[in-house]
């Protein structure tokens, strides 16, 4: 009966991986090959519990509908995600877990390193009234982890990101930079007063 | 072994023995695994020892063995654990111990232990569990173009950097009013700029300019959301570049002071230099313009109009002061 539950929540949340939106009503599921946008609408699974539901139920839902989207795919030259906890080693093994995932899904690593933890301390009265001679201290630490991946696109990022985000653990804060690049607009390559060199008034 | 002993206490009569006790006169201190039976037994006990029967409780079933004696050795973990969950030392097959340990002792076992209830753990995170979950996501990624394998080639093709920020944390609120801020990076080589509309980009920009990188950074955060800000700073690079092509009629004021670069054309140090050999050896030839140009064309003069070119704009250093040093002894034939 437990082993149930455990397991539709589980199911649940795995649709939540795939969908991303909601997992009520027919799915289409759009992937991109190349340079193109994912777009990830809807995932309708069906509720049997299995032991290995993982594979059984996802090969024949990722062989029902997958298509192609012609939206050009943002590319992200680096990401890093940075990972705030007060305790080592449960940040040591989420960085094992996100090391592993990326490695999984192809994404190429670039430093994964420990900045220096920081140290919150507050000297407070021990009693409520008086005793001013007697205090007590308290300190707040904070551990951090910081792994860089470079060369990423968008499509992958956003699998990579919000699978990694949804098995944060408890107490572990994440802050994730994106540093995305994009081709010089059309507007600006050449100037728009070629023909008129000396204008006054600027026109939109 | 352990469960008959503390059922032999019930039959000396004494229900709410400390284990602790117990065990250290036998010599070696550890913690009883029977302390829940020992309870469950004791709420059964009491009535029938009482001999009253004021009101008799349900029997309650014996717990079985806990489900590690029955688990094979292959099994299939991530069955046991496919979603995050708190730690069940009945479901967990290893003798896992954590806590301060008493005093000459060891730390205290898995059953009932709050400690790892309280840390996350990332039982549902084995390897196999990941390698499953990829697998199922990898259908939804997408592969790195090959063709901007370096960094130098993604400069060349995409060379405006977008910079911004996710936070994820537990609080009040989801919310992190740091994330709409967008940093805007570009190299301003890679725009299409003259030498005039470059110099008036660089006077528009100001601060935000890095001369030794050349990278302008636009960094904005005045609207309440990260695309309003990038629409924002991407009108900003574009009003910069149009305007900076325009040549206002105020322009044709600029004086030296304006000037970015020092140019030597029409400086005190072309004058004086011109004085100064005038004086020193064609002092017959009179003053004319004829004389200075030709003296302005002689190799030296042009070497002294380097050294000091140079000095002015990179600033002073043991180069550019050796190299002042030999122009200036060329000239004068030291």
């Amino acid at each position: 009966m437990a082993s149930l539950m455990v397991r539709r929540r589980e199911l649940f949340s795995l649709a939540r991986i795939l969908s991303g939106v909601s997992y009520l009503g027919p799915a289409s599921l759009s992937v991109c090959s190349g340079h193109r946008k994912c777009n990830i609408t809807r995932l309708h699974l069906p509720l049997t519990p299995s032991t290995s539901f993982h594979t059984t139920v996802l090969t024949s839902a990722a062989q029902s509908a997958i298509t192609v989207t012609e939206e050009p795919d943002t590319l992200f030259q680096k990401l890093v995600v940075l990972v705030k906890g007060h305790d080592r080693a449960v940040l040591d093994s989420y960085e094992f877990f996100a090391t592993m995932t990326a490695k999984e899904l192809g994404i190429s690593l670039g430093k994964v390193f420990e900045p220096p933890k920081d140290i919150e301390r507050l000297t407070l009265l021990k009693s409520i009234h008086i005793f001013k001679k007697h205090r007590v201290q308290y300190e707040m630490r904070t551990h951090y982890r910081c792994i860089e991946l470079h060369h990423i696109t968008g499509c992958t990022a956003q699998v990579y990101l919000e699978y990694i985000q949804r098995n944060l653990p408890e107490g572990v804060a994440m802050e994730v930079t994106k540093t995305a690049m994009e081709k010089v607009p059309d507007h600006i390559l050449e100037p728009m007063w070629k023909e008129i060199p000396t204008d006054d008034k600027p026109s939109q | 072994m352990a469960s008959r002993t503390s059922k032999t206490f019930l039959s000396l009569g004494r229900i709410n023995i400390p284990l602790l006790g117990f065990n250290k006169s036998s010599g070696k201190v550890k913690y009883a695994t029977a302390l829940s039976i020992n309870s469950s037994s004791g709420n059964k006990g009491l009535p029938d020892r009482g001999g009253r029967g004021s009101f008799v409780r349900r029997p309650r079933r014996e717990a079985g063995e806990p489900r590690t004696g029955k688990m094979p050795v292959d099994q299939d973990w991530t069955a046991v654990y496919p979603a995050a969950a708190p730690f069940r030392p009945g479901s967990i097959p290893l003798p896992v111990r954590m806590g301060y340990p008493v005093k000459g002792g060891i730390p205290p076992e898995k059953k009932g232990n709050l400690e790892l209830i309280k840390i996350p753990n990332f039982l549902h995170l084995t390897p196999a569990a990941i390698k499953k979950h990829c697998e199922a996501l990898k259908p939804f990624c997408t592969e790195w173009p090959s063709a901007l394998e370096t960094d130098t080639k993604c400069d060349e093709h995409f060379p405006i950097k977008l910079e911004s920020k996710e936070y994820v944390s537990a609080g009040p609120s989801l919310r992190n009013p740091s994330a709409r801020i967008v940093h805007l990076r570009v190299k301003l080589s890679s725009l299409n700029l003259d030498d005039h509309a470059r110099k008036k980009m660089i006077k528009l920009i100001g601060e935000r300019y890095c001369k030794n990188t050349d990278v302008l950074t636009i960094k904005t955060d005045s609207c309440p959301l990260r695309q309003q800000n990038y629409d924002y700073a991407m009108y900003l690079l574009t009003v910069l570049y149009h305007e900076s092509w325009k040549t206002e009629v105020w322009e044709a004021e600029k004086t030296v002071a304006d000037m970015e670069d020092y140019s030597w054309e029409d400086s005190p140090s072309q004058k004086n230099i011109l004085d100064v050999l005038l004086r020193m050896k064609v002092a017959g030839e009179g003053d004319g313009e004829e004389v200075r140009q030709q003296l302005l064309g002689r190799k030296d003069v042009q070497d002294y109009k380097d050294s000091v070119t140079r000095l002015k704009n990179e600033g002073e250093s043991e180069s550019s002061m050796l190299q002042y040093k030999e122009a200036v002894k060329k000239v004068f034939n030291m």
